[in-house]
């Protein structure tokens, strides 16, 4: 099949054959490290990462993302790039939840979930600022009549010859969503990670726990950070470009990003995992 | 009390240099056309229009200043190792790291504006010579003020991760903050100066940004002096405000709760956001109105 007889996957539709072959990688990298690793921290820590993953990788599609268009005004959303607007929120979700490590998982979790929905509140709040007062421009969807959450009507604020413009309140509401999403799982991949090395690399060189935990925070904060950019990634591979938010059509996509950040956070887990446990 | 007290103070040291940090990021990065607006300073000379705007856009705002500040907080961090006083390692640190972002810089607009020379596109070495001394010296401005803000996380507050690592998350988020809130001030107010205000650009006029300035062409210090007057403060108290209450949650309600007392409090920040964001939409709905099709040009 060339590439122009093979049919558009704009849709949401999963294709299923791909999805099985998929969840079949993933199983056997479970498997794997199950039979490497044994059934212990190391084997909590896949499973967290793959959970964190999935989080990010759902936490993406909410963030409303206009990239260049939206920079001159053209579409909704906020001007710049959909994995780097989650990682900067996700990252600085990771600063917090970090710092809250020694308050237990569920702590630090939400701390982290929070950190990410904070900086996305604050930033989305200065874009509409400057689309208001910059720029004199009120916010009007593109993708629909209504906003969901206010009920307010968007066609008669849309500017002629664009897409829409601005932060309608819910794609406001998405991007606090994403940021908690994302924060939070970037935060759970650090915790179960670090949980991990500090248990084994006294052990494998040979020194004292107070004298490896600078290393262990500095390698489970890298992984995090690499697996965090990993699944952003994906995600915006399956978003292709810019979208609104949650009301987004392009938001029916993604089951497809579940299953693939999936699959890449039990790949990249799993190397993680490999350094200290075998 | 006294660490409450003296927590306090960092904080607050901490969220006025991220708002120098902020403020000069986004000048930076305006100069250089190197957030999203720079698809424009590209089209333009496809679509006719030559121009003298800096271009250095080859990584995203938030990946680029990822890498300078924590190439500035990784050589800072090496020098302190090294028994180097903190501010002059901080110091020695920026200004290396603004030599690597130079570099970037003058590769990047050659490259840039080279791949254009089909459409007769010149490049303009005046520019290269006067722009990329301006975007390093906002560079330098916004890496030390970062890489400090980092240090004090680290050195005063006791966060856990090391310099460097701090450097890659706040860079990345500066970018973040930076790129959100200063690029459609960029990118239609002052490329799109000759659309009508009040209105987003139709995707009809792509590529037709202005070109001439008061006296003779425009060049990007033009654009950076705009800039300055709302896109890079607006996008320096963004990212002010996202380290200081980030900050402040922390230092005085963590204890409070068992953690709980951040999180409560985060929850209530953000909840003060959504109503000023909604407050903000309702505002411009109510006294700009319903969007009119310009009639002045059918006349």
């Amino acid at each position: 099949m060339s590439a122009i007889a093979a049919k558009p996957a704009a849709g949401a539709a999963m294709d299923m054959t791909s999805t099985l072959i998929g969840i079949i990688i993933l199983l056997i990298l479970i498997a794997a490290t199950y039979f490497v690793a044994g059934s212990g921290l190391a084997f909590m820590a896949l499973i967290g990462v793959i959970v964190g993953g999935i989080l990010i990788g759902f936490g993406v599609h909410f963030v409303p993302v206009g990239g260049a268009p939206a920079a001159m005004g053209q579409a909704p959303g906020i001007a710049t790039g959909v994995a780097m607007l989650a990682a900067g929120a996700g990252l600085a979700g990771l600063f917090g939840g970090a710092w809250a490590a020694e308050l237990g998982l569920v702590v630090a979790t939400i701390t982290g979930a929070i950190g990410g929905g904070l900086l996305m509140a604050v930033t989305c709040m200065f874009v509409n600022f400057i689309y208001v007062f910059g720029m004199g421009i009120p916010s009007a969807s593109g993708k629909v009549d209504k906003d969901p959450i206010t009920g307010d009507t968007q066609k008669e604020f849309k500017s002629q010859g664009t897409e829409g413009h601005g932060l309608p309140f819910v794609s406001y509401v998405g991007g606090v969503i994403g940021g908690i999403f994302g924060g939070g799982g970037g935060t759970l991949i650090y915790l179960m990670l670090l949980d991990l090395y500090k248990v084994e690399l006294p052990g494998m060189m040979n020194a004292l726990p107070g004298q490896v935990l600078p290393i262990a925070i500095t390698l489970a904060g890298i992984f995090a950070i690499g697996i965090f950019l990993v699944n952003a990634v994906l995600a915006a591979y399956n978003i292709t470009g810019t979208i609104e938010g949650p009301h987004d059509p392009k938001f029916k996509r993604f089951p497809r990003a579940i299953v693939a950040c999936a699959i890449a956070s039990a790949l990249c887990g799993m190397v993680a995992i490999m350094i200290v446990a075998v | 009390m006294e660490s409450i007290v003296f927590g306090i103070g960092i904080t607050a040291l901490a969220g006025a240099l991220a708002t120098v940090a902020g403020a000069a990021e986004n000048t930076e990065s305006d100069i250089g056309s190197q957030g999203d607006p720079n698809s424009q300073v590209q089209l333009a000379p496809q679509m006719g229009y030559l121009h003298r705007i800096f271009n250095k856009a080859i990584a995203g705002e938030p990946p680029a200043w990822g890498l300078w500040i924590a190439l500035g907080a990784g050589i800072a961090w090496a020098f302190m190792a090294m028994q180097i006083n903190p501010i002059l390692a901080i110091v020695l640190g920026a200004a290396l790291a603004t030599f690597v972002q130079g570099v970037y810089a003058t590769t990047a607009y050659l490259g840039r504006i080279a791949s254009l020379a089909k459409f007769g596109q010149p490049v303009f070495i005046d520019i290269l010579k006067s722009m990329t001394t301006v975007t390093m010296a906002h560079a330098f401005v916004a890496i030390f003020a970062a890489v400090t803000v980092c240090h004090l996380m680290n050195a005063a507050l006791g966060h856990p991760f090391p310099l460097p690592l701090l450097g890659l998350v706040w860079g990345i988020a500066l970018g973040a903050a930076g790129s959100a809130t200063g690029n459609p001030f960029y990118g239609k107010e002052r490329q799109y100066q000759n659309q009508k205000y009040g209105a987003g650009v139709p995707i009809a006029a792509s590529g037709n940004i202005v070109r001439y300035a008061e006296a003779g062409e425009r060049n990007s210090l033009d654009n950076g002096w705009f800039s300055a007057r709302l896109g890079g403060p607006a996008s320096g108290v963004c990212f002010g405000l996202i380290v200081f209450l980030e900050l402040w949650r922390t230092v005085l309600f963590e204890q409070i709760g068992a953690g709980w007392g951040a999180i409560i409090i985060g929850i209530i920040i953000i909840l003060v956001f959504t109503v000023i964001d909604r407050y903000i939409e309702v505002w411009a709905r109510k006294n700009f109105g319903a969007y009119v099709k310009p009639t002045e040009e059918a006349s």
